[in-house]
Order: structure tokens, then C-alpha cells, then sequence
């Protein structure tokens, strides 16, 4: 007992001879949730500051006279002439694996109703990429599950690779089918007792995206048991800017703590054009002074500086991220599209006439790519797709020229009927990523023509029949390319006598 | 009525002449009130009030306000402004002022920088 008050009274001595230093200012203006403040003489760029209320802000304009604040919180209740104090600390927010099946705010707060968050580590919002040095390059293949993608766009751990189209193209679709696939892998993976398995943890960041959007985004999440492994942070278009402008930054200190500590983490920034448009109205606001398209100069160094976090590190993990961009009317030379192209190393462009015609995900081959190339792709998937780019290219240039003529030669037949039955091949239910194991079947399929006397439009019919038919009764043969990863002679021997089985059983319907 | 861009420079030109060695001159700042009484600029009124503001945040800098629950000696005011003079490298001066909502203990304020040893500050920072 006596230790009891002894502590009490050393915290009591400590207490009472503390002189505690801060550095203050007045808010002389409040408007559009960023206040102006006198004073703040000390205050560092990007420095937490704290108003009234246990209300905080980011110094963010650092003036001669007055400092320009974004608050990260209500307003409603600040008033010229309140005290604001600096903190001495930048903005950080919780990370670790205790956040991992959350739904946190940009300030890593639970927005769940799940409690509290029992994270043991914080990380600080802003940071500072990682250098040349630490850096390896990307060899490592990360698979979306989405057959269009992993056989011809392939994604590497540690890639930047941008997702991009009109509205309602499916960009959001592909990134929730790509978080699906990591969780599928990882059971897979944990529950195999491979000890050289890495799994996936993703972060998916919903910037300006509407209550409902995140909230079905959640649900697709929860219904295909992935939520375990996978960090929602929601800034919703309901939000305030300046939370909408720190959902990616928070999103991505996240994710390092999974990079730093030798783990892999996928990361979803959906989408980047929003999170420069709440640039764009805190920078107005700020009277910084606009460019093109009304966008404060900086806005390449905001996703430059955002993009290049993600990496694969020597010695540690990697960070992966999926940025998304919505375009206007198809257009890829506006200005923050072609910011971020050429920021990230790749991009997925999907068409919204391919959309409509019923070719989904509506991934537009001639304009997509991924600048890792094959290096991020297994043997597997080079043996059996390789080609295949090539040939959708052939493709797409003679079914333009064969709209205008009847009269084909039995090459350029040939060459579209091969074309017309790998888009549909490529066609694929969203929420339902394929195993890379099975992808590799199904192209070995059809390169050894197995599709070639189906008619196209039962294509999709029989991909999905060959799909079942493997998972079900040939699982050995799966498990064996995904441990090997390369068609050997034993592998191409049984896909060959499943092949044939198969398809007496799929003719006999 | 607000200052434009042009009053606030000119306001910041009267400030600086009116600092001697980096300090408040009564005797410039009188001759600037004259400038300002016989020349009549633009915006007169505005004017004012901006070179009001600059010099008394100016002023705030070389005053040490102290406020305290329960009493300070006057040799604890001496003590203070020594301290003050000797960290900001300038005459500080102290001027102080009771303030029973501190429960107990000093709040110091120099300029933008607060200095607090007070309960009520300690309680403060405990509900954070």
C-alpha cells in the first residue's frame, strides 16, 4: 500500500515542478475549415496544432504575418480570437497488424464502432520515401486474380500501377478483386506452413468516395472473408478537404509499417483525382497561387512524393499501391492523368465502350502497361501468355480492317477467330479472381486450342466450366503448378490428360 | 474597414522606422503619428490599426506577462524578468497580474511563447 502512495506522490512532485513550454498564437479568421492564426512564431510546416476543444489542425501556410491552418475536425465550434498552441509534433496515426480488419478515419481513429484500437506503434503521416539505396528491384509477382491483368499487365510487390478510366469502367471492381485474391492467397499460403510464404496485407483508401460506395466496398470485403487482412481508411466525399487530402498519406504510413517490418502490403488510393481536387479547394483557400487547371503548382509533388513510398526495400518488404484515376470522357491528357502516368510505373486503362460491350473488366490491351514487364510474372504464366499480347494486338488492327470486306483469307480468319476467343476468355465475373494456377490451365487451354471447335459466344461457358472442373477434380495438378510455377513435362502430361477429359465431359452437354 | 495589401506595407515601413537598435522608439513612433497627422495617407484609419498591432506585438516581445494564483514576490518578478532577459537576449520587463483560474502556480507569457507551471494547466493536459 505504502508503494501505492509513493508512486502517487512522485507523480505529484513531478507534476508540480513541470514548466511546460508552448508556443501560441489567435485566430484572426475562420472559413471553409481553415483558420488563420497570429502568432504560432515557432510553429514548423506540417506541425500539429492544437485549438480549442481538443480540436487539431496542420500548419500548412507559413506566412510573415499569419500561419494558414487546415483543421482536421469541426469548426463549428472555433471563433476569431481563440488561443491556438503548437504541439511540437507531426501528425502521425496508429499502424501495426492490431489495425488490420478496421475501418479507420484519415487520422487513423475507428470509424467502425468496433472500440478502440489497441496499436502499439505509430507512424508519421508524411515521411520521406526511401532512397535508391534501399531499394531492390521488383521481380516479385503480385497477382490480382483477374486473367487480363496477371497474364499481360503483370504487377509486381513493390509496382506502381495505375488503374485508370471513365466512371462506372470497373476501376474500383478490379482493386476490390485484387484485395480478395491477397486474402484467398494468404489462407492458402498460411494454411500450406510454407515458411518462405509472404502474405499480402492490404489497405484500401476511400477518398471522396460516397457512404455507400465504401460501405458495399466494405460488405464485397466481408463476404469474401478478406476484411482480416485488409485497413479501410475512409475519408469520405462528405468529409472535410483537409481529411480527404491526409486519407492517402495515413493510408500509406500504414502500409510502411508493413514494408519496414519485412512484411508485403498492397495499398488501394481510390481515387487520386478527388484527393487533388481537396488539394486543389485547400490550396484556394490557402490563396496559393493556382495553374493549370486551377491546381496549386505542387500538385505533382503531392502524388509524386506520395507514389514514390511505395517500394520494395532490400532486406525488408515491400509496398505495393494501386492508384486510380476517373478520366473525363476517355481523356488520359488532362492533367492530373498525365501527372500520375508518369509517376507510376504502369497503367491499366479501361474503355467504356468496351465496358458496354460486354467485355468486362473492360481492360483496353493496346493502351495498358506495366513497365516491370515480365520480370514480375511466374514461368507459368510467360509460358502459357506470352504471346498472347501479340496476338489481341493482331487481333484488334485486322477486326478494324475486316468491318470493310467479306472476303477473308484463311490467316486472317484464323487470326480473329483466335482473337474473338481470347477476349472472351478474358471476360470474368467481378468479386471472382482466379487462382494464378488455374489461369495458367485455362491459357494452356487454349494455346494448345482446346476452345478452337467452341463456338465464341459458349467461350465464357467453358472457361468457367474448365475452371470448375480443375478446382474440383484435378486439385493435385493445381497445387502442383503453383508450387512449381513452371510447365513441366510431368505438369503439361496431366493438364493434357485433364484437358481431354474435360472436354468430353463439357461436349456431352 | 480592412487594410489592403499597399497599407499593410506601409504600416511595416512606419514599424521599421520606428525601432532603435531593434527596439521601440516612443520618440520615432511620435514623429511617425505626426507623418501620418500631417500627410493624411490613404486609409488613415486602417493604417493605424495594423502599425497599432505591429507594435504592440513588438512591445509584447520585451514584456513578460505573469499570471499567477496566490501571491508573487517582487523578487520572484525580478527573478523572472533576469531569466527572460538572459533567454531572449533583450530587456525583458515583467508586468503581473492575478489570476485565480490557475488554481495554483505561474503562467508566463513573452510574446507567442507561454510558459506555464500551474495546476490548472497540469489538469489541462491531463484530460488530453
Amino acid at each position: 500500500m505504502s508503494n501505492v502512495i509513493a508512486q502517487i506522490e512522485q507523480q505529484i512532485a513531478q507534476l508540480s515542478s513541470k514548466a511546460t513550454k508552448k508556443n501560441t498564437g489567435v485566430i484572426t479568421a475562420v472559413a471553409d475549415g481553415v483558420a488563420k492564426v497570429e502568432g504560432l512564431s515557432d510553429v514548423m510546416y506540417n506541425e500539429m496544432v492544437s485549438f480549442p476543444g481538443g480540436v487539431i489542425g496542420i500548419a500548412l501556410n507559413l506566412g510573415e504575418d499569419e500561419v494558414g491552418c487546415v483543421v482536421l475536425g469541426d469548426v463549428s465550434g472555433l471563433k476569431a480570437g481563440d488561443e491556438v498552441a503548437t504541439t511540437g509534433k507531426l501528425l502521425s496515426i496508429p499502424v501495426g497488424k492490431a489495425v488490420l480488419g478496421r475501418v479507420v478515419d484519415a487520422l487513423g481513429r475507428p470509424v467502425d464502432g468496433k472500440g478502440p484500437i489497441d496499436a502499439k506503434e505509430s507512424y508519421p503521416v508524411e515521411r520521406i520515401a526511401p532512397g535508391i539505396i534501399a531499394r531492390k528491384s521488383v521481380n516479385q509477382p503480385l497477382f490480382t486474380g483477374i486473367m487480363a491483368i496477371d497474364s499481360m499487365i503483370p504487377i509486381g510487390r513493390g509496382q506502381r500501377e495505375l488503374i485508370i478510366g471513365d466512371r462506372g469502367t470497373g476501376k474500383t471492381t478490379i482493386c476490390i478483386d485484387t484485395i480478395i485474391n491477397q486474402a484467398r492467397i494468404n489462407k492458402v499460403g498460411l494454411a500450406s506452413g510454407d515458411k518462405n510464404f509472404r502474405p499480402v496485407y492490404s489497405i484500401y483508401v476511400a477518398c471522396g468516395q460516397k457512404q455507400s460506395n465504401i460501405v458495399r466496398t466494405i460488405s464485397a470485403l466481408e463476404a469474401a472473408d478478406a476484411l482480416q487482412y485488409t485497413i479501410i481508411v475512409a475519408a469520405p466525399a462528405a468529409d472535410n478537404p483537409a481529411n480527404q487530402y491526409l486519407a492517402p498519406f495515413s493510408g500509406a504510413a500504414l502500409g510502411e509499417w508493413f514494408m519496414e517490418n519485412g512484411m508485403d502490403a498492397l495499398i488501394v488510393y481510390d481515387d487520386l483525382s478527388k484527393h487533388a481536387v481537396a488539394y486543389r479547394q485547400i490550396s484556394l483557400i490557402l490563396k496559393r497561387p493556382s495553374g493549370r487547371e486551377a491546381y496549386p503548382g505542387d500538385v505533382f509533388y503531392l502524388h509524386s512524393r506520395l507514389l514514390e513510398r511505395a517500394a520494395r526495400l532490400d532486406g525488408k518488404g515491400s509496398l505495393t499501391a494501386l492508384p486510380v484515376i476517373e478520366t473525363q470522357a476517355g481523356d488520359v491528357s488532362a492533367y492530373i492523368p498525365t501527372n500520375v502516368i508518369s509517376i507510376t510505373d504502369g497503367q491499366i486503362f479501361l474503355e467504356t465502350d468496351l465496358f458496354n460491350q460486354g467485355i468486362r473488366p473492360a481492360v483496353s490491351v493496346g493502351l495498358s502497361v506495366s513497365r516491370v514487364g515480365s520480370s514480375a510474372q511466374i514461368k507459368v504464366t510467360k509460358q502459357v501468355g506470352g504471346k498472347l499480347k501479340g496476338e489481341l494486338a493482331q487481333f484488334r488492327e485486322l477486326a478494324a480492317f475486316a468491318q470493310f470486306g467479306s472476303d477473308l483469307d484463311a490467316k486472317t480468319k484464323a487470326t480473329l477467330d483466335r482473337g474473338s476467343r481470347i477476349v472472351e476468355l478474358f471476360k470474368q465475373l467481378q468479386l471472382n479472381p482466379i487462382a494464378i494456377e488455374v489461369q495458367a490451365s485455362i491459357l494452356w487451354a487454349l494455346q494448345k486450342n482446346y476452345f478452337d471447335s467452341i463456338e465464341v459466344k459458349h467461350i465464357v461457358a467453358a472457361a468457367n466450366s474448365l475452371k470448375d472442373f480443375l478446382t474440383t477434380r484435378k486439385a493435385d495438378l493445381l497445387t502442383k503448378i503453383r508450387t512449381e510455377a513452371k510447365l513441366t513435362d510431368e505438369i503439361e502430361s496431366g493438364l493434357k490428360a485433364a484437358g481431354d477429359e474435360w472436354k468430353n465431359t463439357f461436349s456431352a452437354k | 474597414m480592412a487594410a489592403d495589401k499597399q497599407t499593410k506595407l506601409l504600416a511595416k515601413q512606419l514599424f521599421k522606422l520606428s525601432l532603435v537598435n531593434g527596439a521601440v522608439s516612443p520618440e520615432q513612433v511620435t514623429g511617425v503619428l505626426g507623418w501620418v497627422e500631417k500627410h493624411s495617407p490613404r486609409r488613415a484609419l486602417a493604417l493605424l490599426k495594423v502599425y497599432q498591432h505591429l507594435i504592440a506585438t513588438e512591445l509584447a516581445k520585451s514584456e513578460a506577462r505573469v499570471e499567477h494564483a496566490g501571491p508573487v514576490t517582487a523578487a520572484t518578478l525580478e527573478a523572472i524578468a533576469a531569466a527572460m532577459t538572459r533567454k531572449y537576449r533583450r530587456p525583458v520587463t515583467t508586468t503581473a497580474r492575478p489570476n485565480p483560474a490557475l488554481l495554483a502556480g505561474l503562467r508566463i507569457r513573452v510574446g507567442s511563447d507561454v510558459y506555464e507551471s500551474s495546476v490548472a494547466g497540469q489538469l489541462a493536459s491531463l484530460s488530453v
